[in-house]
């Protein structure tokens, strides 16, 4: 039978603003699509096995706790730069953060190219964004007390909201499957065609047939968010 | 005279708007206090207060700590000042306190001071004058877009006392159990021991504080009351839940007491967070030097009447109206918890037009912090999800695995009853936030005609 192994990482540190929600999307997803799924949870000091899962995914955190985690992470900084490239990673709040050079000038994964900091007054807001991988808008939230100053590989392009940092126009990063932003929260649930997009990358990798699954609750949820608050808004591409 | 003007102005505006409170639906609570901290910023700096400062903080459960502290103290003859209805913002603090000032002499008429505190401005009211007891209930997820997280409600907290004011502290609550490490003044604690109910794993892993905030090793707990409140301790280090000088023991929630050292106590109200609120005036009380049979008598013969949902009807049904605060994950919990002890079959009707009355955002990532999953129960016959949000709490109701044939989408609102007799069965729990419960009652009310 066809399964997909997701390491949920730092499960028990980075689990702030409803995070838990894009761990119940793509299982809900995955159920949808017939496809067998094992979750493991994986924590401070546990070993990862990188070769045996097929998806990575790690929300957002405390300040206090994103440095547990750099502090912890760092000693797999070799593997991570190396299944970045092959695997799916679904990073979502500060846990990003961790994949740059930096955070606060301490060493991070240095998988890509940018510095992160704290920041004295949070960024607290609603998001509307643009991607070039689909024609909807990404709805979601952030609420962060850091920023990175990434140049390139955005995933997405602010409609209304935070980049990530003042002088940008651009949110996240994506580099093959790897998707990582700063939005937090059941993202996943909320942005079904993001959900959708990122599974179907990843059964096509492992030639998995894809179904279009249409008229879902969280669909009807994304469409009511539009009618309700972003109406008079231009939001389409 | 600049003093004596500010309390005059505070004291004009507030009898102002009392009587004009019909027409401008205000209850005069915050607007007298914000005119007077224009004319004078500093103004509660110079005041003369009583020898009791008494603070109550926390994530839930200051307002009904605060109003039974209240309870205990007037019943036993103390003149006290409190914010009755629960306004704990700055202005509305300045209010209060102006209203109960003389003009001249700057004298507070009261033996003592007693505030349900909002963790942000503790240190804003108690600039100068520092509180001289501080409890301080639970430190938990609580209305992120504006507080943050539990570490900067921490730190807020931590910054806005020193060592002249007494703690009074929650020793479940390891992230409360950290001012032990610091605090140079005197520190009192309360706890609750090993309960029936009590649960041997979290709910979730939306817990906060799972690490040892000393050597950043995970927790052991023997039992979770709820969240990351429960018995602690660090397998690496000493970090525990330590010394707990005033103890709840012996819980028999369907006969209302418990005790505390020894002490037999009545609970109003047969829930569990009763028993947190009645421990901590317990604590309270006699930490300022009550009797314990003066403390015993209010809470077990002059009994404070709790706050109760009305409860309403529909045909010959119950409906019992739950206020959930929104974006508070234990605020819903305890609803939850307080639906699963009715042992009948039930009926839910949840859902909101907006996340905060505070501010315009739509934050609903903390729908997926509360524990819904626990309304997968055999006896919950149908949820109704209303709002403007009723999609979103549809989908999260789904996603906590309570089957779709038990869902019910509410387009039409003004129908909603209609098809709630006709669609459900058993007694009616309505587990909304402040604004929907009126509209639920007009809706009630016009279907009961």
């Amino acid at each position: 039978m066809k399964t997909i192994r997701i390491a949920h990482l730092y499960y028990d540190l980075m689990n702030l603003y409803g995070e838990t929600g894009n761990i119940l999307a793509l299982k809900m997803a995955l159920k949808r699509q017939n496809v067998r799924f094992e979750v493991d949870e994986l924590t401070k000091g546990s070993k990862i096995d990188f070769s045996k899962y097929e998806i990575f995914i790690m929300g957002c955190g405390t300040e206090e706790n994103q440095e547990i985690v750099r502090k912890d992470i760092i000693r797999y900084k070799e593997e991570f730069k190396k299944y970045v490239k092959i695997k799916t990673f679904i990073i979502t709040g500060n846990a990003l953060e961790l994949f740059g050079t930096s955070i606060n000038n301490k060493e991070a994964l240095q998988v890509f190219n940018f510095k992160a900091k704290g920041i004295r007054k949070r960024i607290v807001g609603e998001q509307v964004y643009k991607t070039y991988l689909f024609q909807e808008p990404v709805i979601g939230f952030q609420n962060r007390g850091s920023i990175h100053d990434n140049k390139e590989n955005h995933l997405f392009e602010i409609i209304s909201g935070n980049a990530d940092n003042q002088s940008s126009k651009f949110e996240g990063i994506k580099v093959n499957h790897f998707y990582g932003t700063y939005l937090l929260g059941p993202l996943l649930i909320r942005n079904p065609k993001l959900t959708n997009t990122i599974l179907k990358e990843l059964f096509e990798a492992k030639k998995y047939p894809f179904k279009e699954i249409l008229d879902t609750p969280e669909e009807m949820a994304y469409e009511a968010y539009l009618k309700n608050f972003l109406q008079n808004k231009n939001v389409q591409n | 005279m600049r003093q004596t003007l500010t309390i005059l102005v505070s004291k004009f505006l507030y009898r102002l708007c009392r009587m004009g409170s019909r027409f401008f639906h205000k209850d005069g609570s915050v607007t007298p206090g914000y005119y007077a901290s224009k004319i004078d910023p500093h103004i509660l700096d110079k005041l003369k207060y009583p020898s009791l400062i008494i603070g109550v903080t926390g994530s839930s459960g200051k307002g009904s700590t605060t109003s039974l502290i209240a309870h205990i103290l007037e019943k036993n003859g103390y003149k006290v000042i409190w914010n009755k209805n629960g306004s704990n913002l700055y202005n509305a603090a300045v209010t209060l306190l102006l209203n109960h000032t003389n003009p001249f002499t700057k004298r507070i008429h009261a033996d003592v001071l007693l505030l349900e505190l909002d963790e942000s401005f503790i240190k804003k009211i108690f600039n100068k004058v520092k509180l001289t007891h501080l409890v301080i209930t639970n430190i938990t997820r609580d209305q992120p877009a504006r507080n943050g997280h539990v570490e900067i409600i921490y730190q807020k907290i931590k910054n806005s006392i020193d060592s002249n004011t007494h703690l009074i502290v929650n020793a479940d609550d390891p992230i409360v159990e950290r001012f032990r490490f610091f605090h140079k003044g005197e520190i009192t604690t309360y706890g609750v021991s090993k309960y029936e109910k009590d649960f041997k794993h979290p709910l979730s892993w939306t817990i906060d504080a799972a690490y040892c905030p000393l050597c950043e090793t995970k927790l052991r707990y023997k039992y979770y009351h709820y969240g990351h409140v429960g018995n602690y301790a660090c397998p690496n280090c000493s970090f525990k839940r330590g010394r707990v000088d005033y103890e709840a023991k012996d819980i028999h929630m369907d006969k209302a007491f418990m005790t505390i050292n020894n002490c037999i106590v009545h609970l109003n109200k047969k829930v569990f967070f009763a028993v947190y609120y009645t421990l901590a005036s317990f604590t309270l009380c006699h930490v300022i030097g009550m009797k314990t049979e003066d403390i015993q008598r209010e809470l077990n013969e002059d009994i404070l009447e709790a706050k109760r949902m009305k409860n309403e009807k529909l045909g010959n049904r119950i409906v019992e109206m739950i206020e959930s605060k929104n974006e508070n994950a234990l605020s819903y919990f305890q609803s939850i918890q307080y639906i699963r002890e009715h042992k009948g079959t039930k009926t839910i009707i949840m859902g909101f037009d907006n996340v905060s009355r505070r501010y315009a955002f739509n934050d609903i990532s903390w729908l997926y912090d509360v524990d819904f999953e626990l309304l997968n129960i055999d006896s919950v016959d149908k949820i109704f999800c209303i709002g403007r949000f009723r999609n979103d709490v549809y989908t999260r109701l789904l996603y906590a695995g309570i089957p779709k044939n038990k869902l019910i989408l509410i387009d039409n609102e003004k129908e909603m009853m209609k098809i709630v007799k006709r669609k459900s069965k058993g007694r009616i729990f309505t587990m909304v936030c402040f604004d929907m419960t009126a509209v639920l009652k007009k809706l009630l009310m016009e279907e009961n005609k």
